[in-house]
């Protein structure tokens, strides 16, 4: 049992990591919480319910062009909706609540309320130890680390990834570097929308798709990113899996519920406490 | 425009449920009775430069509060629709030292991770609360042994409690803790090295602010006659939200008629509830950046900071 | 006579750094005291110290003989010890009268406690005096924002009075400030001990100004005090002179 726990852990916690990378990205470099971070991720599993689902397209097809639907309409609401109002800490934050309840709507609108499936791409289990894997959870998590990968050679050897750092640590000394912020700020969010987005494609077989789906989306994000501390990748990375696998755990032994207030409880206690969170480095 | 204006004309709008004596009207009419108190109370953290999301957790236990000191314990209902906001204000004066030593972001972030574990508990603790199906039977209000029956009633004591909060929060932001409150937000280095007590003066609002949302929701749960904990959530916060920015935030006159004006939507398109949220995201993004003082801006209504 | 302000051994370390170390003096009620030392000396950790805004890792600081050491900045400033800021702070966007009655309000009625039972206010009253005493009257309804460098300097002084002080620590008062401005901060400085027996305790770079103002001086360098003395035994010191030696200084 204690290896299906683990592995289902694991599994889990490589898409949460994912899904709270780019919630994390925008932060450390923006210093915008993005409350519409979980309805990116529903445009990804929308993306892939009209494509795969509806127009049946090949699934990583569709996957990848979901990716590339969700960062385009995030870089749209960067141009237009964010960058004008990031000089201020609360105006941007609201917005980004803006953003989601319209992006909530209109799924509404189009799709209606309730709540769809898509038929599983790839069946079937294999066995490691004494768990059983099924394939399409091992498929997610094989492109979650690629994905992973990508993001992290992105990051540490391209000169938008070095960028990317600089603003993150300092915005005017980067700036004195020649290095655009406003530039950046549209880079990061693009990629935080992509990553949200190919993250909700990836798992669009997997869990029902409704226009309410990111809702929980964000409550992860969000309990991973204080943990592992707002701003910093690593923190993330262990974040991410540390709740996948404290989740799986739970889950198997215990009442989900209490896990959740628990959660939230270590998000409080943080905050209170330790506000950079495992990993982070302090806020200016 | 002289705010006296608007409030004049609020208080006329406040007759019309009576001429229309339409129970419809009523409804939203006392609805909005307990929203702008609601609104009011965010708007008073804003005031000190906080967004606070645990605005809906102080209507919950308030509302449970009094709903179930009533109910198990057979408290008349004045007296634990006014306990149950004193259980949200004790509340937050246990919290608030801690709190609100954080500020900007992470508070909002602490108050909306209070706010879930507040609602969480509210969801999974069946035996008090019914979990989410709710806590019904709550009996109707009534003082001094004469209870309220008529819509018209609860609209009336709605009324009441609006013209109070209102009232009180008013003559705050006209008076010299407005200033207090503006001088912390504007310099609280400056302000401090006066002697400015700011986290005294933080805590007081917020205990304040959760005394106004701690009797809304208990008139909410005697009005409505039963409580689910998604009535207090992010649904209600957004809401509140919305309320604040379409009004503006700097006058207590802006969330009052930002109250006023969301307050009818749903009612109005109950059969297009798609519409609202779109409606919803769509206003507080055209005021977020076009119109950021709100109508109270728009209005160019006079702030308590002119003077004659 | 137990002096208005002691400091006895106070250190503040961050991390490895030692800002300030082994610091003591005692400050006599209306003593014009100055703090002075080179660049990097730890004249403003000292001064932070002092003023609430750190808690010092060694040694106490105690105010009419109470410990005050690591109480808030606002608690301190109930107490009666005021201060002034080397940037220019205050409420810009209003005006100077706006600005004393603001600040007179909050110290008078500084937490909700307070606030009720402090109700009777002579308050206009009282910032017209204030701004009579700095020199201020004129330039009432001007926005604070738009005063020139030193006038807003003065306005400050006058903001930090409001808190009826009984001693006031004063930031680099003349930074910043062309000659006439310095000196007309200087006589101000002098009003304040003179006509309301506030001692004052100034950190400076001015040179002439602390020599000509000062009735004590502390001399600090690289955290460690020098020596205490008046401006004559100062300036004879060959330790003071050491610690100068090099940097572009007169001390006239």
């Amino acid at each position: 049992m204690i290896t299906q726990i683990i592995v289902n852990g694991l599994l889990s916690g490589l898409v949460y990591v994912i899904m709270a990378l780019g919630f994390t990205l925008v932060f450390g470099i923006m210093r915008v919480v993005n409350f519409a971070h979980g309805e990116f991720y529903m445009v990804g599993a929308m993306a892939v319910l009209l494509f795969y689902g509806y127009l049946g397209w090949p699934f990583f097809v569709a996957v990848a062009t979901a990716g590339i639907i969700s960062a385009l309409i995030g870089l749209i609401v960067e141009r237009l909706l964010l960058r004008p109002l990031l000089s201020e800490e609360m105006p941007g934050m609201i917005m980004t609540l803006a953003v989601a309840i319209t992006l909530q709507s209109a799924a509404l609108l189009i799709v209606g309320p309730s709540e769809q499936g898509i038929s599983r791409p790839f069946g079937g289990t294999w066995t490691l130890l004494d768990a059983r894997v099924p394939w399409d959870r091992t498929i997610v998590a094989l492109c979650a680390l690629v994905i992973l990968a990508g993001f992290y050679s992105l990051l540490k050897f391209t000169p938008v990834g070095l960028a990317m750092q600089a603003v993150a640590q300092d915005r005017e000394t980067a700036s004195l570097m020649g290095i655009e912020s406003k530039r950046i700020y549209a880079v990061a969010f693009g990629i935080s929308c992509l990553l949200a987005g190919l993250a909700g494609a990836l798992m669009a077989p997997i869990y029902p798709i409704g226009p309410y789906m990111g809702e929980i989306v964000i409550m992860k994000a969000f309990v991973i990113v204080i943990l592992g501390g707002l701003g910093s990748v690593p923190g993330a990375m262990l974040g991410g899996l540390l709740i996948g696998l404290c989740e799986s755990a739970v889950a198997t032994l215990l009442n989900p519920t209490a896990a959740l207030i628990a959660s939230f409880g270590i998000v409080l206690v943080i905050i209170i406490f330790r506000p950079t969170g495992l990993m982070g480095r302090a806020v200016r | 425009m002289k705010s006296r204006y608007v409030i004049l004309a609020v208080a006329v709008l406040a007759v019309v449920p009576w001429i229309l004596d339409n129970r419809y009207f009523f409804h939203i009419a006392t609805m909005a009775t307990i929203m702008i108190p609601l609104a009011i109370s965010m708007n008073l953290m804003l005031k000190i430069g906080q967004l606070s999301l645990a605005q809906g957790a102080f209507m919950g236990l308030g509302g449970y509060g009094a709903a179930l000191l009533t109910m198990r314990l057979g408290v008349p209902p004045m007296v634990s629709l006014l306990t149950g906001g004193l259980i949200a204000a004790v509340v937050a004066a246990v919290f608030g030292p801690i709190f609100l030593r954080i500020k900007g972001t992470y508070f909002v972030l602490l108050t909306f991770s209070f706010g879930e574990i507040v609602n969480l508990i509210m969801q999974d603790w069946i035996s008090l609360t019914g979990g989410n199906s709710g806590l019904y039977g709550i009996p109707k209000f009534s003082i001094f042994g004469f209870r309220l029956t008529a819509i018209s009633h609860y609209y009336a004591m709605g009324l009441i409690f609006t013209a109070i909060s209102f009232g009180v929060l008013w003559a705050i932001e006209r008076s010299d803790i407005g200033a207090i409150f503006q001088s912390l937000n504007e310099n609280e280095m400056v302000t401090r090295s006066l002697g400015g007590n700011a986290i005294a003066w933080r805590i007081a609002a917020f205990v304040l602010s959760a005394l106004i949302a701690g009797i809304a929701g208990g008139f909410y749960a005697f009005y409505l006659g039963l409580l689910t904990p998604d009535a207090f959530g992010m649904r209600t916060l957004v809401d509140l939200i919305v309320m604040n920015t379409i009004g503006g935030p700097a006058s207590v006159i802006g969330p009052m008629l930002g109250a006023i004006l969301i307050v009818p939507l749903p009612e109005l398109l109950r059969e297009a509830r798609q519409y609202q949220l779109l409606i919803y995201g769509i206003s507080l993004g055209v005021f977020l950046m076009f119109f950021r003082q709100g109508l109270v801006g728009l209005l160019r209504l006079d702030k308590p900071g002119d003077r004659p | 006579m137990t002096p208005i302000l002691s400091v006895q051994g106070v250190g503040k370390r961050f991390g490895g750094l030692h800002a300030v170390s082994d610091v003591s003096f005692d400050m006599q009620h209306g003593e014009i005291f100055g703090v002075i030392g080179p660049n990097g000396a730890g004249k403003t950790t000292l001064f932070n110290v002092v003023a609430g805004y750190f808690k010092p890792t060694a040694g106490k600081v105690s105010f009419e003989g109470e410990d005050i050491s690591g109480l808030p900045s606002d608690e301190i400033a109930r107490r009666g010890i005021a201060r002034t800021f080397q940037a220019v702070y205050n409420y810009s966007k209003h005006t100077v009268e706006e600005n004393l009655r603001r600040s007179e309000v909050i110290a008078r009625r500084h937490g909700p406690v307070a606030y009720f039972k402090n109700r009777n206010l002579a308050a206009v009253a009282d910032s017209r005096r204030v701004a009579d005493f700095v020199g201020l009257s004129s330039l009432m309804n001007n926005v604070a924002g738009s005063l020139a460098y030193g006038q807003q300097k003065i306005l400050g002084i006058g903001m930090a009075m409001m808190v009826s002080p009984k001693l006031m620590l004063m930031d680099e008062p003349a930074a910043g400030l062309n000659s006439s401005e310095k000196m007309v901060i200087g006589r101000l400085i002098r009003k304040l001990r003179d006509e309301r027996g506030i001692g004052i305790l100034i950190v400076e770079h001015d040179m002439p100004l602390v020599m000509g103002l000062c009735d004590r001086i502390l001399v600090i360098n690289q955290g460690k005090p020098i020596t205490t003395g008046t401006p004559a035994e100062i300036k004879a010191d060959a330790r003071v002179i050491d610690a100068y030696l090099g940097q572009d200084y007169e001390f006239a």
